[in-house]
């Protein structure tokens, strides 16, 4: 075996395999043993039959929905693996060493040294005791032979190329000192601290922020270069693996799919899978106006093996053999670079011609979507304010009687009919404003109006009725049902506490409301547990809807299901609002799902609204810099969009982090990382003007407008 | 459907579990779910079956095996096992020594009973204002037991027993009045969560009221851990009555329990009567261990059976 | 961590006055009011009246109470008048004794229980883990008493390899010059306190095996040993020193319990022998003092938790 190690920059996308691989994947079937909830003993097959190739350098994407086994795969190649999970037979070849059959020996020689791994959520994975410093140095004591002073040495230096601002001060924090973005900084450090030939990456962004999220991959393909190393990136986001890697496997039910160059995959998969997942992309359907294309059902069982093609239940195309035969991977083009596992693959050519037809659709369906300004205003938020205290009690000193402003002054209004988003990251306040809009919280200063109503002047039956009209969509729909209570109760909880009709009217209702979000009436009798994340949202929305409220405030929906999931779930929302005139606030930090969904956006920072217009409006021609950013930071996974051009220079990603609420900035509070801050900015908070038209409003001094236009 | 709907306004308190309600595909109710889970902890079904045959054995075998227990017959004192027709041999008054078991373990397990249960409730009343209000309430209610709590529960416990001449019904109260502490801490903590769960705020989105939030809501999801404290309460409970009467503060004789049974035999370590030890301190261990053993068990059942697949 | 002390320190405060109070009403609760209980159930009515007025105790509560208080601070709390001394001076010999055998019996008890505790969560489901948790089940379950008469009747007559009654010296240091003497009673208190240390360090250290660090620890390259050295025990051993300060009037409890067993002169031996006698100056002065003694000393556990734990450390 060859092992020097590459030194120079990696060479452009897509090496030949023709050499020697780094890591070889081979019919790696893996078992999980564990019990079901009646204490049965049953054995998942996790991975069944999957084969992957790594080059030295090279970087490969796995993608597919939770339990597709893509973790698993990863996991596999350190033998990290869950308890009661086992490596029943195939072969994983690190340099041609067998590493499901090696022993722990010589699995802990390779784990840090040869590979290593940047887990999901960095606060977890950090030792929350330890030093940052004291767990970056680790790796060194245990594969070099380094003294103390050295490792230390070793560790300052990671932490700066990993982008650790004053990493010998930060050699002494402990992880909670430090925010998501930087905690993924040190984990990454600590993976890269030997110098591996391999990172293995198990969905490093999930739990961050869109711009942390930019900026932490974007530091992986820089180290990956600078340190010529290979890369797996596992994903469920197709749009973080598009411009990060070189290949792309796309893993179903315990099995790759489709394997290929990641343009050629974004191009032309040629599994149905594939293709479906695409289609269920909300960017894909973005202002035209049509229903997404969806997945029905939901991915099978892993407990037996199912034979034939384990999509077959879902997919479209699916024939006899498709039922009984299991397809084997065939090439899809000469080099044998793509692959894929269909008997009726989809037709590269039709697709783009598809691709090309849905465009034009939209002009005509908008405009019928969207209602018309002079509908009328169902809710009014005017100068909403919302402050916490951040300590509080009888003993607390003046001084500790920090607030945190978490609302700061927001103005909206959301018409009859209409879906309004609120866009922004993790504690910009959005939920917080689903809340004051439903009425759950006071607001600390401003009004919240109902279809006129000042809600703070409404009396207790007042407000009781007022719950009619206003209904909230939790994000975790779980958690928001009794798990004690039967389906049947649950649903039919708002009927009796508003006292709507009597018994057999209530059933009736339940039944009605079960039939329109599409779950099967005998639901009643089950509990929430027994339900998918998917199906537990169908519930959450047919609870909010048994009361025929005007408004639902939906605060992140679908943020917690899988792409085909969510699409269902979106489309579903968006049929019953046509068929019942709904109106909703819809909130998410997803930029897709919420151009997808809504009629006018709001983009919030900070507790602000800085920009509210149509959606089409704010998305193609965004006026606050801060929108701006936020749009060319979202890593997207349109049509051809893989290595896309970067943007133009000047009005790059976001860098920074956001400031505490706690003591936000003075005047405009995105001046600290907007490019354009001038002295004004930080003195004087901007007002909400419409330079570009009416009905498109930006809080900014320095909105961006075209080019000629600027001046005035 | 559920019975409890029809009369929304009647609170159920301790009947939670919906009425089972046999659709063609109901999934089995809560309350079976929980009982089967319970059923496959080997530890948690020994300790019911344990404390199965010790309840009968204090409360029937005096049927099949009548002994005089108040009248002493120093004829028949201190007699070794087996001898006279005495399966324990006797005490140093000549009661019997199997029938005293028997006799005494009726106190010890109608004192910790009652004294767990009592404890329980109040302290889960307590509890649940103190978690429910929140605020200065909680404060001032919840210093107060950190104080009570300072005070190791023994040396209070003897005070209070010194001040009072011990029956029965007092010695259930003198327990009950040092253990319903920790309950009351528990229950507190639990209610505090419960009230800021998401399905609390969806009810009271729909304008539910607070007495619905705690009968239909709070007061359902903390039975399961209520009833697990309970059965380390009354486990509890039996101990302090065996270290109250260890300590010369038990009901006076012929009145006995396990634990003075015990006491009185330390007296005669010296001289070998072993039969006078060991049967009443096993019996205690047995029920302790017991009530522990179910306390685990329901409390893994209650944990798991809300589990998502 | 200045804005934690502060607070727990006030908190502290707060319980000590409400242990205070709680006493106080005690004593107003005695058979006969506290002037039978001082001067004895032969007293005339006119003594205790006489008695009564010298004492304040015919004002009214809030000024008792706020004399009570004021004897306290001045270390006064009242004479036994079955020993005829200073219940402070007889305090200041026992408590002494009282902390050595608790001290002794928690630290045999963390050597052995913080190993067994781990060695069951690393065999978790084996059959070692059975027995062990089956073991502490049961010594969990028997009264101290009995423990201690069991160990009694082995190991001091059975097999006599310890004196059934603990060393009878006045000061600290002629107790630890008989430390044959105190193996019995050590060993009695130790046995209830591996057990609950040992349960609770099975589920602390299984808590933490499942944390996502230590599957980072073990993607680093650490063997197994090491994990569980360097990463998952220090997680473990943090929080037990939380549940030290929990457990320290369950303790106490065991210390009446021991003393009295073993003849042990500590605080529990006096507060026994009080019990027996109806002497309540003492009976309430150690209650008194052991309720200070448990907020101190969960005070100091709650301090030490929040040194060791860096996340409470560095709060504010």
């Amino acid at each position: 075996m060859p092992t020097t190690r590459p030194t120079g920059p990696v060479p452009p996308a897509e090496p030949p395999l023709s050499g020697a691989p780094l890591l070889s994947v081979e019919e790696l079937h893996l078992s999980i043993a564990g019990r079901d909830r009646a204490g049965a003993e049953r054995t998942v097959h996790a991975l069944d039959g999957v084969s992957l190739r790594l080059a030295p350098g090279e970087a490969l994407g796995l993608v597919g929905e939770s339990g597709s086994g893509k973790t698993m795969t990863a996991l596999s190649v350190l033998g990290l693996l869950p308890p009661g999970a086992r490596v029943t037979s195939g072969r994983v070849l690190l340099e041609g060493t067998d590493l499901a059959a090696a022993s722990d020996q010589v699995l802990r020689r390779i784990r840090g040294e040869a590979v290593g791994v940047v887990f999901q959520d960095p606060l977890s994975s950090l030792n929350p005791t330890m030093t940052i410093g004291a767990q970056v140095a680790e790796p060194l004591l245990l594969h070099r032979d380094v003294s103390r002073a050295e490792a230390r040495e070793r560790a300052v230096e990671t932490l700066r190329l990993v982008g650790l601002g004053q990493p010998g001060e930060r050699m002494k924090n402990y992880p909670h000192q430090l925010s998501g973005g930087m905690r993924q900084r040190v984990a990454i450090a600590m993976a890269l601290v030997c110098e591996p030939k391999l990172l293995i990456a198990d969905e490093p962004t999930t739990a961050l922020d869109v711009t942390t999220q930019h900026q932490i991959l974007e530091l992986i393909g820089e180290l990956r270069e600078r340190l010529g190393m290979a890369l797996i990136l596992v994903s469920h986001d197709l749009g973080v693996i598009a411009r990060r890697v070189d290949r792309v496997a796309v893993m179903y039910a315990g099995k790759v799919a489709e394997q290929a160059p990641v343009a050629r995959l974004f191009t032309s998969p040629r599994h149905r899978y594939t293709q479906a997942l695409f289609d269920a992309l909300p960017e894909r359907a973005a202002g035209t106006g049509r229903p997404l294309a969806t997945i029905p059902g939901l991915p099978p069982s892993l407990t037996r093996r199912p034979a034939g093609c384990r999509f077959a239940p879902r997919c479209a195309h699916a024939t006899d053999v498709c039922r009984t035969e299991e397809p084997a991977p065939r090439p899809a083009d000469d080099a044998g670079l793509h692959t894929y596992a269909c008997f009726h693959p989809a037709d590269p050519a039709a697709r783009a011609a598809a691709a090309g037809a849905a465009g034009v659709v939209r002009p005509a369906e908008d405009a019928a979507a969207c209602p018309g300004a002079d509908a009328d205003v169902l809710l009014g938020l005017d100068g909403v304010r919302k402050e916490y205290a951040l300590h509080s009690g009888p003993f607390t000193r003046r001084r500790d009687r920090r607030r945190v402003s978490a609302v700061a002054g927001v103005s909206l209004t959301v018409r009859r009919g209409e879906t309004f988003g609120i866009v922004g990251e993790s504690g910009c306040g959005k939920s917080t404003l689903g809340r004051l809009a439903v009425g759950m919280e006071k607001p600390t200063g401003g009004s919240v109006r109902f279809e006129g109503d000042d809600l703070a002047t409404l009396d207790r039956a007042g407000l009781r009725a007022h719950r009619r009209r206003v209904q909230l969509m939790f994000q975790d729909s779980y958690a928001a049902m009794d798990p004690r209570m039967r389906v049947g109760a649950i649903l039919r909880e708002p009927l009796v506490v508003q006292g709507v009709g009597d018994r057999s009217a209530q059933e009736e209702r339940v039944r009605e409301l079960l039939d329109e979000v599409g779950l099967e009436r005998g639901a009643v009798h089950r509990y929430p547990h027994e339900f998918s994340g998917g199906q537990r949202q169908r519930l959450g929305l047919a609870r909010a809807l048994a009361l025929a409220p005007s408004l639902v405030v939906a605060d992140e929906p679908v943020s917690a299901l899988d792409v085909s999931v969510q699409a269902q779930i979106l489309n579903l929302m968006r049929d019953l609002q046509r068929e019942k005139g709904l109106s909703y606030l819809f909130i998410s930090h997803d930029l897709a799902v919420v151009r997808y969904l809504a009629d006018r956006v709001g983009v919030m920072y900070l507790g602000s609204l800085v920009e509210t217009g149509p959606a089409a409006e704010v998305f193609a021609r965004p006026l606050h810099p801060y929108t701006r950013g936020l749009l060319e930071t979202a890593d997207s996974a349109v049509v051809g969009g893989a290595p896309e051009a970067e943007p133009a220079k000047g009005a790059g990603p976001l860098a920074g982090e956001t400031p505490s609420a706690a003591d936000p900035p003075s005047g405009c509070r995105f001046r600290t990382r907007c490019p354009l801050a001038t002295d004004l900015c930080a003195t004087t908070p901007p007002e909400p003007t419409a330079p570009a038209g009416e009905g498109h409003l930006v809080s900014c001094h320095f909105p961006l407008l075209p080019v000629a236009g600027r001046a005035g | 459907m559920t019975a409890e709907a029809a009369t929304p306004t009647t609170p159920q308190p301790a009947a939670g579990e919906p009425a089972d309600d046999d659709g063609p595909d109901a999934t089995p109710g809560l309350a079976r779910r929980t009982l089967a889970v319970f059923a496959r902890n080997r530890l948690a079904l020994l300790g019911a079956g344990l404390l199965a045959a010790l309840l009968a054995f204090c409360f029937l075998g005096p049927l099949v095996h009548p002994t005089d227990q108040v009248h002493t017959d120093l004829d028949q004192a201190s007699l070794a096992p087996g001898e006279a027709g005495h399966p324990l041999g006797t005490t140093d008054l000549g009661y019997d020594m199997l029938g005293r078991l028997m006799h005494g373990g009726q106190t010890s397990l109608e004192v910790g009973l009652a004294a767990g249960l009592l404890a329980t409730l109040f302290g889960t009343v307590y509890g649940a204002v103190a978690g429910y209000f929140g605020g200065w309430a909680d404060a001032v209610l919840m210093r107060v037991t950190d104080a009570a709590l300072a005070i190791p529960a023994l040396f209070l416990l003897v005070v209070v027993a010194a001040m009072v001449t011990p029956s029965k019904p007092v010695l259930i109260l003198v327990i009950a009045s040092v253990a319903w502490l920790s309950p009351a801490r528990l229950i507190r903590g639990e209610a505090l969560t419960l009230r800021s769960r998401d399905y609390v705020h969806a009810m009271r989105l729909m304008g539910g009221g607070g007495g619905r939030a705690v009968f239909r809501h709070i007061v359902p999801n903390a039975v399961g851990t209520m009833i697990v404290n309970a059965t380390f309460q009354i486990a509890d409970a039996i101990l302090y009555v065996a270290y109250l009467s260890f300590l010369g503060l038990s009901i006076p004789p012929p009145a006995a329990d396990w634990g003075s049974m015990l006491s009185s035999g330390i007296t005669y370590t010296q001289v070998g009567y072993w039969w006078l030890i060991f049967p009443p301190g096993l019996a205690i261990v047995l029920v302790v261990a017991a009530f522990n053993f179910i306390g685990d068990g329901l409390r893994d059942a209650f944990d798991v059976r809300l589990q998502k697949n | 961590m200045t804005r934690f002390l502060l607070k727990r320190t006030g908190q502290a405060l707060v319980v000590l006055f409400l242990v205070s109070l709680i006493v106080f009403v005690l004593l107003h609760q005695l058979p006969g009011g506290p002037a039978r209980a001082i001067l004895g159930p032969k007293a005339t009515p006119e003594a205790i009246a006489h008695f009564n007025h010298l004492q304040g105790y015919d004002r009214s509560l809030p000024v008792q109470y706020g004399m009570y208080l004021k004897r306290l601070v001045t270390g006064d709390l009242g004479e036994s008048y079955k020993l005829n001394q200073p219940v402070l001076a007889l305090l200041t010999e026992r408590l002494p004794k009282t902390l050595l055998l608790t001290g002794l019996s928690v630290v045999l008890a963390a050597l052995l229980a913080i190993p067994l505790g781990v060695l069951q969560a690393v065999r978790r489901g084996r059959l070692s883990d059975y027995v062990l948790t089956g073991a502490a089940f049961v010594a969990y379950a028997t009264p101290v008493f009995f423990l201690g008469l069991v160990l009694i009747l082995g190991f001091a007559q059975q097999w006599p390899l310890f004196p059934a009654e603990a060393p009878q010296a006045e000061s600290v240091g002629g107790v630890l010059a008989e430390p044959a003497g105190l193996v019995l009673p050590v060993v009695t208190m130790a046995l209830g306190i591996i057990a609950m240390f040992s349960r609770y360090m099975r589920s602390s250290v299984l808590d933490n095996l499942g944390e996502d660090y230590v599957r980072t620890a073990r993607s680093k390259g650490q063997s197994q040993v090491r994990v569980m050295a360097r990463h998952v025990l220090r997680n473990a051993l943090i929080p037990l020193a939380g549940l030290l300060g929990l457990y320290l009037p369950t303790l106490f409890s065991g210390t009446l319990v021991v003393e009295s067993m073993f003849n042990y002169p500590g605080m529990g031996l006096l507060f026994w022998n009080a019990a027996q006698s109806n002497d309540f100056p003492v009976l309430l002065g150690v209650t008194l003092v052991v309720g200070v003694a448990t907020v101190l000393g969960s005070l100091l556990t709650d301090i030490a938790y929040a040194v060791l734990d860096p996340r409470i450390r560095s709060v504010s």
